[in-house]
């Protein structure tokens, strides 16, 4: 009997590992395997030559500058929304998270469409960016870019871990807000703000679509783009070898840089919560200060999301390129092309996978965020992470050489390739709630004659309700607008999302890619915006207002 | 059965059926039609001018069904690496927009050798080699805004002052079109690698995708590019306000090859594919989606009387890929 409780306690543990080695570990060693049979000739090429040097510095320093940008940006944000009485809310969050709902395919060039020269602001008024091409552009994009990232997770992470005893106590001591600010909320904020800070980074590390546009017109590569341009040549045996050097090397540099992070995440602080959740506001004193405050908030979002959005919606309107973007030049055409073929059946097919992708994403994430706080399964949610700084056509090829064989051209190989690229992103909002999440509760509960599955029901998962919305919104943006993998490991005539979306982009048909990322768009709203009402009741429900 | 006359003649006639019938079944030149099969098609051609082209396969032999992988050049590469590593290349016939992955991968071994379609020898030499065929032919050409004066005439022009900090140019690393100019440039005389130099120090821009200058010119970010005669000519007719001019000392064409891999699926199919593109209603049909086709019996779009064209010296490209790109690199990324 006590035999069967013990192996029972390690089921969690032996589950995961058993995933994660399949999903993680095996793909991973089979790319490090094809590096050693390769020889040293491709590592040569790859980190050794000219340019090699300058494209790691170039990755570093982008992802650098990007989570520096990133992260106290999404942590303003989330405590605007969260933590002071700033009016319209509601609609705040929606345009916080905007980007998210946006392609990342075409935010790359609707910057450029909007600031760039002769675009839609040096039409209008004669303004253009300077430097939007290089290192500077890039980092500014994709600031507003993963500011959302960031946003969700310390929103999630605010949502549960409340002192509001220790902030009263600090206010009735005397302190300001700000004190408040810096000296209890932020520093109880710890744990959400590294696992945003490491997400931030590794996603920066592997980004493509903007250094593309952005980066190769001022000769600024990163490894990237470097690696795109191996693939190019990868009919040859050497410049494959030298683009998996590439992906590879992108993963031991991330997870070098996030080795102490990750350290730093493995001793989480305890909280004690005796109070209700709502916290107290850090936040101006006067209404005039938060309507400020909100005020700085809508012109980011219209700079930084409103104008790039009404950019792209005017290049799917306009019937071809160098035409004035004025209503005589409109047409329908682009969207015709847009929906000719299977584009309707393609979004349905990738929505239905996003999904799938996200429930099963919820329950691992859930997993391993449960395993890494018990003695043997620390370096868990580390290892879980590698896969997402692996570039998408890394870890399909990585999928093909591992799995081809048996599930080449099933969907099945398509998902186990979402697991491993986006099972960080839905561990990271999970575990930084549960960092936070008092075991008063859950004692006071079972104490009171609930059993274990009662207590996570009514404590546990309203608690952390935030959390997994957000962790469950994440994988499935992602997975909908991830076009690499999905396109390179489709089965034959199988229409995804990302098979026709390149196509297009492949014919130069911007107009056609503009429209059909503004219907992925208007199509992803229509989806979430159940999330967003559900979100909405439950802390309601509990009681921590709107 | 009795033995007589008419006996042994229906004999005769029984084994000279038969050898013919096996005389017919490989001769290593005209594939029959296939009753049923299937061909596995792996390519990077553009969308509709597959579907067109499978579609119009498909009809004329309904008893064999071609299933599809499109990707891009450079996950095309990718896959097919990656599926040989993993126990076999799934194709059964490849058909790429450039030769310089088919070349890598006849080197390697990968495509199979000793056959020649219906129609090969109505494609030019350069078009193609003993284990792959052109089906169409794409072209680099210039690229500049109307109204914009002086109209560039020559390659050598998208360096001179007028149009300083105004030109943009693909980069050899992300287009195999671009590349192929490269290679071209790099070898003809009054030319040369530093004719890229003299780019550069006219403030000319690279840009990843040649077709995103084509709308950066329409727009007014450059004056004049380098792109494909293609995308040029369907900007113009959807409106853009873009010409097309083909360039001394010529414009440089790209072919479109196809090949059988080593060990099809399905010989017969694959081998009545391939025929089928190669033929006068292929190349039609390809005509028909925009793009130049092979056979100079079949009419494409139109190209002005006077204009020359030019073939990158595919061969010796394909074994100085490697140092071409980095000197470019050398040049354009200091």
């Amino acid at each position: 009997m006590t035999d069967a409780l013990d192996r029972a306690r390690h089921l969690p543990l032996a589950v995961s590992l058993v995933i994660l080695t399949g999903v993680v570990l095996i793909p991973l060693g089979r790319l490090g395997a094809e590096v050693v049979g390769g020889g040293w000739a491709s590592i040569d090429r790859a980190l050794f030559d000219r340019d090699a040097g300058r494209a790691v510095l170039h990755t570093v320093l982008v992802a650098a500058g990007t989570t520096a940008l990133a992260l106290p940006l999404g942590t303003a944000l989330a405590l605007l929304t969260e933590r002071s009485a700033v009016p319209a809310r509601s609609m705040l969050r929606f345009g916080i998270l905007l980007p998210l709902l946006v392609p990342a395919f075409v935010l790359g060039f609707s910057w450029g469409q909007a600031y760039g020269p002769s675009g839609l602001t040096d039409d209008l008024a004669s303004l253009a960016v300077p430097g939007l091409f290089g290192p500077i552009g890039i980092v500014l994009v994709q600031t507003v870019d993963t500011a959302p990232l960031a946003y969700l997770i310390i929103a999630a992470g605010l949502a549960t871990r409340s002192e509001p005893d220790l902030e009263r106590a600090a206010r009735a001591s005397g302190a300001s807000r700000l004190d408040v600010l810096r000296s209890i909320t932020l520093p109880l904020l710890r744990g959400p703000l590294v696992a945003a800070g490491a997400v931030l980074f590794a996603a920066s590390m592997e980004a493509f679509a903007v250094p593309v546009v952005l980066g190769v017109p001022a000769g600024f590569g990163t490894m990237t783009t470097r690696m795109y341009q191996a693939l190019q040549r990868s009919a040859e045996p050497a410049a494959f070898g030298e683009a998996i050097v590439l992906a590879l090397t992108l993963v031991v540099l991330a997870a070098i840089v996030l080795a102490p992070v990750e350290r730093s995440l493995r001793h989480p602080g305890s909280a004690t919560r005796t109070g209700g959740p709502e916290g107290s506001s850090v936040g101006p004193p006067r209404r005039s200060g938060t309507v400020l405050l909100a005020g700085a908030a809508t012109v980011y979002l219209l700079l930084g999301v409103g104008v790039p959005l009404m950019a792209m919606v005017l290049t799917a309107l306009t019937k071809a390129a160098g035409l004035a973007p004025i209503p005589a030049n409109w047409a329908l055409t682009h969207f015709a092309d847009a929906l000719r073929g299977s584009a309707i059946g393609a979004l349905g097919r990738s929505a239905a996978l996003a999904v799938a992708a996200g429930f099963a994403l919820l329950a691992l994430g859930g997993l391993v965020s449960w395993v890494e706080r018990r003695p043997m399964g620390r370096s868990l949610g580390s290892l879980v992470s590698l896969t997402f700084m692996l570039p998408g056509s890394a870890v399909a090829i990585a999928l093909i050489v591992a799995y081809g064989r048996w599930l080449g051209d099933t969907i099945a190989i398509i998902f186990i390739a979402y697991l491993a690229k986006f099972w960080t992103l839905a561990h990271r909002p999970l575990s930084g709630a549960l960092d936070r999440l008092p075991p008063d509760l859950e004692r006071a509960s079972r104490a009171s004659g609930a059993g274990r599955l009662t207590a996570l029901r009514t404590i546990t998962m309203p608690v952390l309700a935030p959390a997994i919305i957000g962790a469950f919104a994440l994988v499935f943006l992602f997975s909908l607008h991830e076009l690499t993998m999905s396109s390179l490991l489709a089965a034959p005539d199988t229409q995804t999302l990302a098979v026709v979306t390149l196509n297009l982009q492949q014919l130069g048909d911007r107009g056609a890619t503009a429209a059909l990322a503004l219907l992925v768009t208007v199509a992803t709203v229509g989806a979430t915006a159940p999330l967003l009402v559900v979100r909405h009741v439950m802390q309601r429900r509990m009681g921590q207002g709107a | 059965m009795r033995d007589g006359p008419h006996v042994l003649g229906r004999r005769a006639i029984a084994v000279v059926v038969l050898v013919v019938a096996v005389a017919c079944g490989d001769d290593g030149g005209a594939a029959g039609a296939p009753e049923t099969g299937s061909v596995r098609l792996y390519t990077s051609v553009s969308e509709e001018t597959v579907d067109a082209v499978v579609s119009a396969f498909e009809s004329n032999n309904p008893g064999v069904q071609v299933e599809v992988f499109r990707a891009a050049t450079g996950d095309l590469n990718a896959r097919i690496a990656s599926e040989e590593r993993s126990g076999g290349i799934e194709a059964d016939v490849i058909w790429a927009s450039d030769p310089l992955s088919m070349q890598a991968w006849d080197e390697q071994g990968l495509l199979s050798h000793g056959w020649t379609p219906d129609g090969a020898s109505e494609v030019a030499d350069p078009f193609k080699s003993e284990a792959f065929w052109g089906t169409r032919l794409l072209y680099m050409v210039i690229v500049h805004r109307k109204g914009v004066e002086p109209v560039p005439s020559s390659w050598r022009d998208l360096a001179a002052l007028e149009y300083r900090g105004l030109v943009e140019i693909p980069d050899p690393g992300f287009a195999g079109s671009a590349l192929a100019m490269l290679g071209y440039l790099a070898d003809e005389p009054s030319y040369g690698i530093d004719f890229y130099r003299d780019l550069k120090a006219n403030g000319a821009r690279q840009v990843a995708s040649p077709d995103d200058i084509v709308t950066d010119v329409a727009e007014g970010r450059a004056d004049a590019g380098i792109t494909l005669e293609f995308s040029g000519r369907t900007a113009a007719e959807a409106g853009s306000p873009v010409e097309v001019v083909w360039p001394e000392p010529g414009a440089v064409s790209i072919y479109s090859p196809i090949g059988i891999t080593a060990s099809p699926s399905d010989e017969e199919a694959a081998r009545s594919f391939v025929e089928s593109v190669l033929s006068v209603e292929g190349q039609e049909t390809i005509a028909a989606t925009g793009w130049a086709p092979i056979l100079p019996s079949v009419e494409g779009p139109p190209v002005p009387p006077d204009a020359t064209i030019v073939n990158p010296d595919w061969a010796g490209l394909f074994s100085r890929q490697s140092d071409l790109l980095e000197e470019y690199r050398s040049i354009f990324e200091g």
